[in-house]
């Protein structure tokens, strides 16, 4: 179980906001296993999402190396950098962000589509993704047609559908009441158990306990980083 | 991303703001169906001037008498409705024609206006939409008529009635490898058959039509095939320029009489020679067909910058989609391709629904005018290669800055 999958050194990333430098991440380090299931907490404005867009290669730093599967990903451009979200990444936001205009399907497709993946094939993986989240009934619906709950759904699917080699997820509850929190951290669980690798953001405790590592950052630096007994 | 799948969004975002899209597009649509309406028109009045023409236009130091004049200009309708009451011209007028000028070099009889068109068929090959006319010998005089093989028809042809044909030489070298053998072939002409007497030099085009598409007949076989027209048209060919003045007042004495007009009468016949005619419209084809252009370009510009403006605004709209396309892996290409479809397949559609309101238009005033409107394969050409090119050209701008968007700015964006 030491197969490392995320190496970060030094990880730096400053915002000009006019005349003001924000300094979001002063050089984090840290490394993340195979088959890890991470919880990230920290209190707002920690830089828990600046480092979560970091990974998730939205985001590029400052500063400092990013190591994904061997491969350096901080130098990488644009282009490249939608190759690696394309095919080793699978993001899912506190927000949803689905396509409001799509059905559930072709929301989950999406990421096919831009691997290249013809239409068929397409279609039967994404309908597989969503049974493997448990909306096998409602691949027709458009987001407003589902509740909070089934819309996180969705986006899990659209984050598994290209088999990451991590799953990252934003804040995925802080849009969701308690009960339907739970419902999807048993699907976080459910992921896990088959050898998902996962990185959460949350700043509740409760759900970091679902977790199985808890880093927590505090002004943009690694606080603590502890590890559950197995 | 396949282009495929690009244009499948295109539609169904177009679908989707379905009358934005057509007021995005009446720029275009207006540019493009001027262009196919006023193009149609223009071949239309070119056909409709030719097929008068056809059998008016007169040779060298000649004129014409026919029942109505060449003009195509405005006739309002109590003129109209005196041409209409006219008689026809006969070969009894020729006589009393001939008897009058008895100095002309020639005097001949032709078919009137319509001119048929027919298909002129040898062995398998056929070529089709020939003109069709019906004379006597003397008209080959009129019109210079030159032998480029074999013999001009004669006297007797007309007098006995011989299934003979003269071809214009663009005839002859679409149905021909070799004019000497042509020369005794047995061809048909809407469906009758007659054999090649000969073929003429080339004459070259007249008013951008070649003048070389014509069949021949001697007037009785013309008129065995097609009825009696409702009138003929007598050509008048004098041997020098000064003389045709004082020829076409006796010519227009001879058929007061031969018609038997009173002193106070009107004349129930024209005479004229096409010169005027011919230079006007070419004069007039010139001008519309330079500012034509110039009023279509300027249109589909504007069009364009439409286009863009709608575009740019659609990226706007549509930036927190575009991130999150971007978050799921689509490169820059796949954006910016995504978009200049949509701008491409909006031009287009302009561009279709541009001919369709032209060829609509141009088939009205088909129905309300006598002059027939063609809508022409290559404006149909141009209009299509216009929309689209508007929307490549005026569809990147857009395309570009939607595929640099970056992605986590992009999907906290309003929506
Ligand atoms: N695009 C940005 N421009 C300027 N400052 C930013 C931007 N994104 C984040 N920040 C700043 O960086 C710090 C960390 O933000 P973030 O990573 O969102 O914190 P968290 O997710 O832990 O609440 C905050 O001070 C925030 O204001
Ligand atoms: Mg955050």
């Amino acid at each position: 179980m030491t197969d490392t999958i995320i190496e970060v050194r030094n990880l730096t990333r400053e915002y000009q906001m006019g005349a003001e430098l924000v300094r979001a991440l002063r050089g984090v380090d840290m490394s993340i296993y195979r088959n890890e299931y991470v919880a990230i907490m920290g209190p707002s404005g920690s830089g828990k999402s600046t480092l979560m867009n970091m990974i998730g290669c939205l985001d590029t730093p400052t500063e400092g190396e990013y190591w994904l599967n061997g491969l350096e990903v901080s130098t990488m451009g644009d282009d490249a950098l939608a190759r690696v979200r394309n095919r080793e990444i699978g993001f899912v936001f506190q927000t949803f962000n689905l396509l409001p205009r799509a059905s559930a399907l072709h929301n989950v497709e999406l990421p096919l589509i831009y691997a290249g993946v013809s239409g068929r094939t397409r279609r039967e993986h994404a309908s597989g993704a969503l049974s493997r989240v448990g909306l096998s009934d409602r691949v027709d619906h458009r987001p407003n047609e589902l509740s909070g709950g089934q819309r996180q759904r969705v986006a899990i699917a659209r984050a598994l559908v290209n088999e990451p080699s991590i799953l990252l997820a934003d804040e995925p509850t802080g849009n969701l009441d308690s009960t339907t929190s739970e419902e999807i951290m048993t699907v976080f669980e459910e992921l896990h158990a088959q050898g998902q690798t996962i990185i959460m953001v949350t700043h509740e405790a409760d759900i970091a306990a679902h977790a199985h590592r808890v880093i927590t950052l505090r002004d943009g630096r690694v606080h603590s980083d502890t590890k559950k007994a197995a | 991303m396949p282009i495929f799948e690009g244009l499948k969004l295109a539609f169904r975002e177009i679908a989707s703001h379905k009358l934005r899209s057509f007021f995005t597009l009446l720029g275009i649509i207006v540019s493009v169906g001027f262009l196919v309406a006023v193009v149609a028109i223009i071949q239309g009045m070119n056909a409709y001037v030719r097929e008068n023409v056809a059998g008016a236009i007169v040779g060298k130091n000649a004129f014409q008498i026919r029942r109505t004049p060449i003009s195509v200009g405005f006739i309002d309708d109590e003129e109209w409705r005196e041409l209409q009451r006219r008689p026809p011209i006969e070969s009894a007028d020729a006589q009393f024609v001939t008897r009058a000028i008895p100095d002309a070099q020639a005097i001949a009889l032709q078919s009137g206006w319509p001119t048929p068109q027919a298909d002129v068929r040898w062995g398998n090959r056929t070529v089709a939409d020939v003109l069709v006319f019906g004379v006597t010998a003397p008209f080959q005089v009129v019109q210079d008529y030159e032998m480029e093989a074999g013999e001009a028809l004669s006297e007797v042809d007309v007098r006995e009635r011989r299934p003979v044909v003269i071809l214009g030489f663009d005839v002859a070298e679409k149905l021909f490898d070799n004019f000497n053998t042509a020369i005794g072939q047995r061809v048909r002409v809407a469906g009758t058959m007659v054999t090649v007497k000969g073929i003429t030099k080339a004459k070259g085009t007249v008013l951008g039509q070649s003048w070389d598409g014509f069949a021949m007949l001697p007037l009785p076989v013309f008129e065995a095939i097609y009825g009696r027209r409702l009138t003929t048209v007598i050509s008048v060919k004098m041997t020098e320029a000064f003389m045709v003045a004082g020829a076409m007042e006796r010519a227009e004495e001879a058929m007061r009489i031969a018609h038997g007009l009173r002193p106070n009468d009107e004349n129930d016949f024209t005479i004229d020679t096409a010169e005027g005619l011919i230079s006007f419209w070419e004069q007039l084809t010139r001008v519309i067909f330079t500012v034509v252009p110039a009023v279509v370009v300027i249109g589909v510009v504007v069009g364009g910058i439409v286009i863009m403006n709608i575009m740019l605004m659609s990226v706007t709209e549509r930036t927190r989609e575009i991130g999150i396309r971007k978050s799921v892996g689509a490169q820059q290409r796949d954006i910016q391709r995504q978009f200049l479809a949509e701008a491409v397949t909006l031009a287009t559609l302009g561009g279709v629904l541009g001919i369709l309101a032209g060829g609509g238009l141009a088939a009205m005033v088909a129905v309300l005018s006598p002059m027939p409107a063609r809508v022409t394969p290559w404006s149909v050409g141009v209009a299509l290669s216009l929309g689209t090119g508007v929307g490549i050209l005026f569809g990147v701008v857009p395309a570009r800055r939607a595929a640099k968007l970056d992605p986590i700015e992009a999907m906290r964006a309003e929506q």
